[in-house]
């Protein structure tokens, strides 16, 4: 409905999920989130729960051990979703890019919206890139959003709708 | 009258509720949602697309709701005290229930922890309806209302009722129900959309139930009550930013040890 | 006259047939017939407002001691054949009290068998639930590893039981009442022992010796009557005055906590639950262990605002939580049942014993729906024991996905147990209110209002961990398996439910104030609700969140296990609690 699509962007709770960072955009998140930066005056709760999470704050350049618990958080957030991701190397795999144990990037896995550059990322940037994401996140619809990789299989049984398996598991010998 | 009290009571909730996150903030120095939020939550949540584990699950929540307005609706109707706590007992079931009948990990100890909250705070509030009754000689509230007096002859027993208040709206040092850090929300956790909203109402419902009972040690003088409230709201959340979360077995050996002690003091002292 | 006859007789005529009738269907049809009989004249007589007494002939009343002196004597066989040293010392003691009582008794003055009111409604109980179990045997025996002849012996044996309880419910001599008592013991030892492995072997012993303690306080009880008052009848005895009366009641309702499991006494009846389940519900949960509050509502009107009744009451009140708290680290379900038992039954001394009218009828009350709720849970563990070999609640994780009927009943049973409307949470509730209305005049009583609020937080807690075990269920995708219950099991254990529905309506409906009929309109509500089950097909299915990890785990139970020293403390404690009963009973 239209009129309850406008608090949308009243209340965006996220989830911070680190995907291999060095933990550097992580401390701004949580310094964007403490009292100094205070993004709770934009409705924001950090829930630490996909089911009720609207916003996925993902740092880090997806290392081979966190991709299927970036994927699997991913299909677990309802839509309508936004993926925020926050540091460069989240982006492009930053001063990790090209490592054997590293992805470039978490865009190969599942669709990002917002890009927030910086190594490490500053908390006035974060903020930027959230309420950018807020636009994109009112004119969202509510169709189920898939990963790129990964994707298992979106399963209709009866008449309920399964999303049990839409995130693969990884085995060891593909990469 | 009070039938439209019972029907706004999610509505002053929620207000409550709001208040306190700005009260909240302001401590911490900073600006704070707005006052409204909680409902633009609410209406957000109305607009997700909802998953669920499994039917009952889903509906418990709902029932849980329904079940704890009608405790609400108990106490605006001036029943008997005995007869509210074991409502909200039932409705606190229920959600316990809910909690276990998903296969989830964090669920399950979220529901195990409400259940010795429940054991904590469930008799410190029968001894407090036995408190009032050894004052005003009647459990309805209607009856206690009437009277008065409570404030100076059972002061030991509102320090009890006050220590039980940070369990009830889940507060720090008693927060160990929700735990978002450790057991991401326990109960709430497999919850989202539409069901978690009912959730997310029964919990303003809750610092209505609690409240009133701070309210009723004003008796007949109801700006003594709104006073009482007023400080206890301040004072929970006072203690809710200054203290950290304590494990559950110090949650029990402090009700039981600090709470029930003053409590019984308290009753003897009436007694005697 | 006849009801009563029918009563005392059915069953033994009927038990008689299973014998000679050694067929499944004939047991059925016996058993239907004889529930469906009892209860209907127990029914009938309470009812009708008269108050029947009855003589026992000269013959009849030498029959008694040659009976009492058999069964003494078959107790020391046992004890000397399994070499049990408690056994035997106590029939030994017994035999030389009970000849010596039996030298000095006076000629009965007064009829030996009186039903009053309190007897016709201790028929309800046993008939109506006892019969249902019965019924429940026949089912339950066909699966045991045991000959057919075995079978039936098992299903007289109960039905005798049957008999034997409304004798015990009605007798007025004390000598009458301790060869019953003797014979209830004798009953729970055969039962006990039944399967006759050695654990079973051991338990029945020790419920053997345990309650022939219960017996020695009875006969020392006819003995202190005989000398003080020269009578052995409990209406002469309660009427009368001076010194000895309380010490006498005092001795008696020691061993009514003996028959009433309570601590320290209760380890025979969680070893009964060795014991086919239909055992343990008749006997140690709905029928048998109510002697107990019987005794003491007996004697009530003597304990009432006395020294004896305010520490009988609030050693009954100390014995719910610390059983409440007990039975928190058990694991096997027919035990924690078992414990929550004996915290139930201290609860309903304790309310007898505060011996107003309001309270003893409180105690009856709790008396009923306990044991309905009871039974229902022994019947739905004995359906889990058959139907799918699960014993702890270890075993019963996510049960409700493999047997949705009996965690149903289970459930209902929890339910029916501590929340509103049903009668065991209205028995509370008027409780707390009757006590706290006689706090001021009694300022002890406090103890048991504190004890009964915090031990009815602990049987929360204990019936709410057992649901945690059998609730957890995957997401409901792919539809949870159909149930197969068989009728043998699934009409008994309806049968209850719908007593327990029943009788919880009418006891709202004889509520003055039919206010509290509204309690029942949140359950109302619950039970609309899976009617929109079909109505949450459109919602998205999803995995439980497990931070990412796309694997299950679950959770393990929690225990709460007091340590050795605790344990043993409290053991201690209430082992002084029940000698100072008599040493009270001496002072007052």
């Amino acid at each position: 409905m239209k009129f309850f699509t406008t608090f949308r962007k009243k209340s965006p709770w996220i989830l911070h999920y680190n995907a291999g960072s060095c933990n550097g955009c992580d401390i701004e998140i949580l310094a964007s989130l403490a009292p100094k930066f205070d993004l709770e005056r934009f409705g924001v709760i950090n829930t630490g729960n996909p089911k009720q999470s609207d916003i996925f704050l993902v740092t880090g350049p997806v290392t081979y051990r966190s991709r299927e618990r970036l994927v699997e958080l991913y299909t677990q957030i309802p839509e309508p979703k936004v993926v925020v991701a926050v540091g460069s190397c989240t982006a492009t795999g930053g001063v990790f890019r090209g490592m054997v144990n590293t992805e470039d990037g978490i865009d190969r896995y599942i669709p990002v919206d917002v890009y927030v550059p910086g190594c490490a990322s500053s908390p006035q940037l974060i903020i930027d890139g959230l309420v950018k994401a807020l636009e994109i996140l009112e004119a969202k619809s509510k169709e189920i959003e898939k990963p790129f990789k990964l994707f298992g299989a979106i399963e209709t049984i009866g008449n309920k709708l399964s999303r049990l398996n839409m995130a693969k598991k990884v085995h060891n010998d593909e990469n | 009258m009070t039938w439209i009290w019972i029907l706004l009571a999610p509505l002053l909730g929620g207000l409550i509720y709001g208040g306190e996150r700005v009260l909240r903030a302001r401590m911490q120095r900073r600006q704070g949602p707005p006052l409204l939020q909680p409902f633009y939550d609410m209406f957000k949540l109305l607009d997700k697309r909802t998953l669920i584990i499994h039917a009952p699950h889903a509906l418990l929540a709902v029932a849980h709701f329904l079940v704890l307005w009608f405790t609400i609706a108990a106490i605006f109707l001036g029943w008997n005290l005995l007869t509210i706590i074991f409502l909200h007992l039932f409705a606190q079931i229920l959600l316990i229930l809910a909690g276990y009948s998903v296969l989830s990990v964090y669920s399950h100890l979220g529901s195990n922890r409400e259940l010795l909250m429940v054991v904590a705070y469930e008799p410190i509030l029968i001894v407090v309806a036995v408190g009032f009754y050894l004052i005003s000689g009647s459990f309805e509230i209607s009856t206690i209302l009437q009277g008065g007096g409570y404030w100076h002859q059972l002061p030991l027993l509102f320090v009890a009722l006050l220590i039980i208040v940070p369990i009830k709206v889940k507060k720090s040092p008693f927060d160990v129900g929700e735990a978002h850090q450790e057991i991401v929300g326990g109960i709430e956790i497999e919850y989202s959309g539409v069901f978690y909203e009912f959730l997310y109402m029964s919990r303003f419902l809750e610092y209505i139930f609690i409240y009133s009972f701070v309210f009723l040690f004003g008796g007949e003088s109801y700006w003594l009550g709104a006073v009482l409230v007023a400080g206890t709201f301040l004072v929970v959340n006072l203690v809710d930013n200054a203290t950290a979360r304590v494990h559950t077995a110090d949650m029990l050996k402090i009700v039981y040890g600090v709470a029930m002690s003053l409590a019984i003091i308290n009753l003897v002292g009436v007694l005697l | 006259m006849g009801i009563m006859l029918t009563l005392f007789l059915l069953p033994i005529i009927a038990s008689v047939f299973t014998l000679l009738l050694p067929f499944e269907r004939v047991h059925y049809f016996i058993s239907a017939s004889v529930l469906v009989i009892l209860s209907a004249s127990a029914f009938l007589l309470y009812s009708s407002p008269e108050i029947v007494t009855f003589q026992l002939s000269h013959i009849m009343n030498l029959l008694v001691v040659v009976a009492d002196i058999i069964l003494l004597l078959y107790f020391l066989y046992q004890g000397i054949k399994f070499k049990s040293g408690n056994v035997i010392l106590l029939s030994v003691v017994q035999l030389l009290l009970y000849g010596y009582v039996e030298s000095i008794a006076p000629i009965a003055g007064s009829a030996e068998i009186v039903v009053d009111n309190l007897s016709k409604f201790m028929f309800l109980i046993i008939n109506g639930v006892g019969g249902i179990i019965v019924l429940y045997a026949v089912r339950y025996m066909r699966d045991e590893a045991v000959s057919a002849t075995k079978k039936s012996l098992f299903i007289a044996g109960l039905l005798l039981f049957i008999s034997i309880m409304n004798l015990i419910v009605c007798a007025n001599s004390i000598l009458l009442f301790f060869l019953l008592f003797e014979m209830t013991t004798l009953a729970s030892y055969l039962l006990i022992s039944f399967r006759n492995d050695p654990l079973s072997r051991a338990n029945g012993l020790k419920a053997l010796w345990m309650n022939q303690i219960g017996g020695v306080v009875i006969l020392v009880a006819a003995l202190v009557a005989i000398e003080g008052f020269g009578t052995v009848m409990f209406d002469t005895l309660l009427k009368s005055s001076g010194g000895m009366v309380l010490f006498t009641v005092a001795l008696l309702a020691m061993s009514a906590l003996v028959k009433g499991a309570s601590l320290p006494f209760e380890g025979w009846l969680l070893g009964a639950m060795v014991a086919p389940t239909p055992v343990s519900a008749m006997l140690h949960s709905a029928t048998m262990v109510k002697i107990a509050p019987y005794l003491i509502l007996k004697l009530a009107p003597v304990l009432g605002a006395t020294l004896l009744g305010n520490f009988f009451s609030v050693m009954g009140a100390l014995v719910f939580v610390a059983a409440s708290y007990l039975a928190l680290s058990r694991f096997v379900f027919k035990e924690i049942l078992g414990y929550s038992t004996v915290a139930l039954l201290g609860l309903m001394m304790a309310l007898a014993a505060i011996g107003t009218k309001e309270s003893m009828t409180l105690a009856m009350v709790l008396m009923v729906f306990h044991a309905l709720s009871k039974a229902l849970l022994f019947l739905s563990a004995g359906v889990l024991e058959k139907q799918y070999h699960v014993k702890s609640i270890e075993e019963m994780k996510g049960l409700v996905h493999r047997a949705p009927k009996t965690v149903g009943f289970i459930l209902f049973g929890f339910v029916s147990l501590t929340l509103p409307p049903f009668g065991l949470f209205m028995g509370k509730l008027l409780a707390i209110t009757s006590i706290s209305s006689l706090l001021r005049e009694r300022p002890i009583l406090l103890i048991v209002v504190l004890s009964l609020v915090i031990g009815s937080a602990l049987l929360v807690l204990l019936y709410f961990k057992v649901a945690s075990a059998i609730l957890s269920s995957p997401c409901d995708i792919h539809p949870s398996e159909k149930e197969y219950l068989p009728y043998g099991f699934s009409i008994p254990l309806w049968l209850l439910t719908l007593y327990s529905i029943a009788v919880s309506l009418g006891f709202i409906l004889l509520q003055k104030n039919l206010f509290i009929a509204w309690l029942a309109l949140p359950l109302l509500v619950v039970i609309l609700l899976p009617s929109m089950v079909t109505r949450m097909e459109q919602y998205d299915r999803i995995q439980p969140y497990h931070c990412g990890e796309k694997e299950l785990f679950d959770a393990a139970l929690v225990y709460y296990e007091p340590s050795i020293r605790v344990r043993q403390m409290i053991y201690w404690s209430f082992g002084m609690l029940f000698v100072a009963v008599a040493f009270i009973g001496v002072l007052s």
